[in-house]
């Protein structure tokens, strides 16, 4: 054990003092819902702080690209917003995982791992392709509806991926990735402006419903 | 049946707070002494004592990764241990089914 030093035989005699059934059942439920509040991941908190990103941040840039003529993109304030909300948004994340998660090792460890892996060379990828088409002289509409749909492709496709287990299927990460796919497919063809105010309101919004719905459905 | 009839090994206050904990995290996860102690509220002592326990009969696994100050000591349930919360659960429910109000579910 880490605490060796500790190992002396403490008496028993507090624990060996009789326990009724009722206290037994008392005792479970307090143990059984601490450990819950304490270990589980509050996954609604992070699908209202990523939906509120992906809602301001989209949000925003299609403000300033509306009526653009000719369409130049978002304004540089624009993307910092975006930058920033990010930012918070994987800050908010990490606390809240890391607050859950401290201590928790095995399969659960290794399934996040390979989450936050498939996340980043998904990005990685996309960055090193984007650098690539401006190379090529992609036009600025091609580079904005790209740069705004891709990552939401990378991030449905990681959520469904990842949304089998050895302990079963998680129903919310599976739906919301189906759902981002299908908004990033579609918001595609709504072209350079509207791309950023259905991605906004689909994408953005679709991650808040699931912060709703997500304490009501079945867990793995 | 009496209480008498529950597994004794998980039947004591402390030991019985560490199994529904381990039991709360799927299958193929582990816990890390120090978490578990956080979680429990007893003295490392107290706690090596009941894990001790537990591991005897087969219901808990403790494995240690590195040595001295940055070792780990994690701690998880084993199949057996599960079956055997299930069991003391189902036990339990009927004991008080039998006597009074029914007994709130617990995550096994």
């Amino acid at each position: 054990m880490s605490d060796e030093a500790d190992t002396r035989n403490v008496p028993e005699s507090a624990e060996a003092v009789g326990m009724d059934a009722q206290g037994a059942a008392a005792i479970m439920q307090q143990a059984g819902a601490r450990a819950s509040t304490e270990l589980r991941i509050r996954r609604p908190v992070l699908f209202v702080t990523w939906g509120l990103a992906v809602l301001i941040g989209y949000g925003a840039m299609w403000l300033s690209v509306r009526g653009q003529h000719p369409f130049k993109g978002p304004a540089g304030p624009t993307l910092l917003l975006a930058l920033l909300l990010l930012m918070i948004a994987a800050i908010i994340t990490a606390q809240i995982v890391d607050r859950a998660a401290s201590g928790v090792g095995g399969r659960s460890e290794v399934q996040r791992g390979i989450f936050v892996l498939a996340l980043l060379a998904g990005y990685a990828a996309l960055l090193i392709e984007k650098i690539a088409l401006v190379g090529a002289g992609v036009s600025r509409p091609i580079q904005v509806v790209l740069g705004v749909t891709a990552p939401m492709l990378v991030v449905g496709l990681v959520f469904v991926a990842t949304s089998a287990s050895t302990t079963g299927l998680n129903w919310p990460r599976l739906a919301l990735g189906i759902w981002l796919l299908a908004v990033a497919a579609g918001a595609s063809w709504a072209g350079p402006v509207t791309v950023l105010a259905v991605c906004a309101l689909a994408g953005g919004g679709g991650v808040l419903l699931m912060a709703a719905i997500e304490p009501k459905l079945p867990r793995p | 049946m009496s209480d008498h009839d529950l597994d004794q090994a998980i039947h004591a206050p402390a030991r019985l707070r560490i199994m529904v904990t381990l039991a709360s995290l799927p299958d193929g996860d582990d816990l890390s002494f120090t978490r578990l102690q956080d979680l429990i509220g007893l003295t490392p002592g107290n706690l090596i004592t009941h894990l001790r326990k537990l591991e005897d009969t087969g219901y808990i696994t403790t494995h240690k990764n590195g040595a001295g100050v940055t070792g780990r000591t994690s701690v998880a349930l084993t199949l057996g241990g599960r079956a055997a919360l299930e069991r003391y659960t189902a036990m339990l429910r009927e004991l008080l089914d039998s006597a009074g109000p029914p007994v709130t579910g617990t995550r096994t």
